[in-house]
């Protein structure tokens, strides 16, 4: 093989890379191949050079001057078990796995550093220059930094050493010893990768992967601390509220919605909103209200005025419950409900959860002397009060407050620090049932949500004896409301429903009427589907144009299409028979 | 039976014809007549129907006052209509 041999009493990149790979122990499979190949050169050339770090400043006139010579050497060389045998791939895997090396073997690290460097291209051989000079002289290498992030492969090194020393930092242990080491001729390039991470080893370098301690067993133990003082204080709280149920329902009018106008009279101060538009069942509602009138109760005391008397409190609670009796069938026809229902059928779940807790901080907080801080919110609730107070638009207001009242509400399990006072209050106003559970048992929430929700969304009937009417046909009658939105694809309101609702009653006892003069026409007492197309025929919807069957088609389901339409099968017979 | 046939909504629509229901109802209305099964099917495309034809007058309602939600009283303004139309 002809190489053309650089003068070997020179210190030729080849040869220091020699030295390099040499004294290299191999670690890494590109370790090994480039010893392999430094073998290979070892073997092909003349190791008569053996040139020392010293010679390195020499490399830099070499370099312009060996750097064809090696390269035609390195593909000369190349025919031979590594895919790429130049100095600059072999430099390339040295110094990507040079980090390591200088981690536990500096020394070796800092000869494989310079060669490597000397070896690199033109480009690179600028700051590999000023490396190798600084090599020895353990200067700072701030200019390769720049000069090894400007080259796009050395951004590659850089990341991969980054890497490479990010994982190595994670084992601090070691990092006191790297440091020491580095104080030495920790290799430039290590330097280089070192210098920014060395400040940054006390802290977490920018690749740990170590997952940030958190704190979740504070939450927890709050929790838990919470329902204790809740359980604590639950009983007397429930002593109280029985008796006290006759509160004579002016004194609650605080907590009916603004647009309720005969209980609005009282409402500006604390303006809690009673969104439970639909109907509810006497019995129901009370027992909501008597749930809700907890947290609400708490919600008016720290929107009020924040000392927490539990006599204050529980008369809170009473008007509150009034208030809710008298609220929901006066609110029933507002309008803008439909807007807070569904905002509170969603916050519902959430809120009595958040209720629970929040019922348990608040009496914590009483204890406590968070009352400062209910204060300081007390003003924003009377803020909010004030802006939502006697105004349709607050219903606008709450809605927006209710969707932040969510976060919140939801934050609050996680953050048990949350101002009390605001969410508590914002709760109270959308009081969809918070159904608080007062004594926080959580056992006794999920069985008041199904309650709250089944009550909520069809409206009951007030007659119990009636229910069973209501019920199912309610169901069937919502089907088609449903439909109704569904076809109308456009947003209705809870109001227009219902009207379908009653429309389609109507409808219905048309259409028995219709059919029963059919069938009575044709002598029958059963209706066949006779008489529904004549109905069909006579309502303008089947005409000469459009056929029955063709409305069928249009809008049945395969299932029934089959049903109705006969078709011919196999066997010379025909379904439905005729 | 299938629930719903080619529905690629966001919500559920139940192509499923409540046929107990509608026979609860004529029972109730009419409790001496008796109402066969393939009219049940035809009762609910009625239905059906109906409802279709209020939901596009009470669309057409609510542009028609540039509203972008359908209120009651478009609604209960469609219905006169539509109840006229399909009294037979």
């Amino acid at each position: 093989m002809a190489y053309n041999f650089s003068p070997d009493s020179e210190p030729t990149t080849r040869t220091l890379l020699r030295q390099v790979l040499d004294t290299a122990v191999p670690r890494t499979p590109r370790r090994a191949r480039s010893t392999r190949s430094g073998a290979q050169r070892d073997l092909l050339e003349t190791p008569s050079s053996r040139r020392q770090r010293s010679q390195t400043k020499m490399t830099a006139r070499r370099r312009s001057h060996t750097a064809t010579s090696v390269d035609r050497l390195a593909r000369v060389q190349a025919s031979g078990h590594l895919e790429e045998q130049t100095p600059r791939t072999l430099l390339k895997n040295i110094i990507l796995t040079a980090p390591e090396s200088s981690i536990v073997m500096p020394e070796a690290v800092v000869k494989l550093v310079p060669s490597p460097q000397v070896v690199q291209p033109s480009r690179r051989k600028s700051s590999r220059g000023s490396l190798e000079l600084q090599l020895p002289e353990l200067e700072p290498p701030t200019t390769l930094a720049p000069g090894l992030l400007a080259p796009g492969r050395r951004k590659q090194r850089l990341r991969l050493s980054e890497f490479q020393q990010g994982m190595d930092w994670g084992h601090l242990s070691q990092e006191p010893r790297e440091n020491a080491d580095a104080s030495s001729l920790t290799s430039s390039l290590n330097l280089t990768f070192a210098m920014p991470l060395q400040p940054q080893s006390v802290k977490r370098p920018g690749l740990a992967r170590r997952p940030p301690t958190r704190r979740v067993v504070d939450v927890g133990t709050f929790l838990q601390d919470l329902r204790d003082t809740s359980l604590t204080v639950a009983p007397p709280g429930e002593s109280h509220r029985t008796p006290v149920a006759t509160v004579p329902m002016d004194t609650v009018l605080e907590d009916t919605q603004p647009f309720s106008q005969p209980l609005a009279g009282h409402s500006p101060s604390v303006h809690h909103s009673l969104p439970c538009p639909s109907p509810s069942g006497a019995k129901e509602v009370e027992g909501a209200a008597s749930r809700r009138t907890r947290s609400s109760g708490h919600g008016l005391q720290n929107s009020y005025s924040g000392p927490g008397k539990p006599a204050q409190l529980l008369a809170r609670k009473m008007e509150e419950v009034e208030a809710i009796a008298m609220g929901l069938p006066n609110t029933s026809s507002v309008s803008g409900e439909d807007g807070i229902e569904p905002l509170q059928n969603g916050v519902g779940e959430e809120a009595e959860e958040s209720m629970e807790e929040s019922m348990s901080v608040r009496e914590v907080e009483k204890a406590a002397e968070e009352q400062g801080s209910a204060r300081a919110e007390e003003p924003e609730g009377h803020t909010e009060v004030a802006a939502a107070a006697g105004s349709l638009g607050a219903i606008e207001a709450k809605e927006p407050e209710g969707s932040s009242e969510d976060e919140d509400t939801s934050g609050r399990l996680a953050s048990p620090e949350l101002p009390p006072s605001t969410p508590e209050f914002l709760r109270t106003r959308r009081l969809q049932f918070p159904e608080p559970a007062p004594p926080p048992s959580t056992a006794v929430l999920p069985s008041e949500l199904p309650k709250h929700l089944s009550a909520r969304i069809p409206p009951r009937p007030r007659i119990p004896g009636s229910r069973p009417r209501q019920d199912p046909y309610k169901a069937g009658l919502n089907h088609y409301a449903k439909l109704f939105s569904f076809y109308a694809k456009m947003p209705m309101e809870k109001k227009a429903e219902e009207m379908v609702e009653k429309c389609l009653d109507k409808y219905f006892q048309h259409l028995c009427n219709d059919l029963e003069v059919f069938a009575a026409h044709a002598g029958r007492k059963t209706v066949r589907p006779e008489d529904l197309e004549l109905l069909l025929r006579r309502q303008g919807l089947v005409t000469d144009q459009v056929s029955l069957h063709v409305l069928v088609e249009r809008h049945l389901p395969l299932e029934y299409r089959q049903l109705l339409i006969p078709c011919a099968f196999s066997g010379n017979s025909v379904f439905p028979s005729q | 039976m299938a629930l719903s046939t080619t529905v690629s909504q966001r919500k559920m629509i139940r192509r499923k014809a409540p046929r107990g229901f509608l026979k609860r109802i004529f029972k109730r209305q009419k409790p001496h007549l008796r109402l066969e099964t393939s009219s049940d099917l035809l009762v609910h495309l009625n239905c059906l129907l109906f409802v279709h034809r209020l939901a596009e007058e009470s669309r057409i309602n609510a542009c028609g006052s540039k509203c972008g939600v359908i209120k009651k009283e478009h609604v209960l303004a469609a219905a006169k209509v539509i109840l006229k139309k399909s009294r037979g």
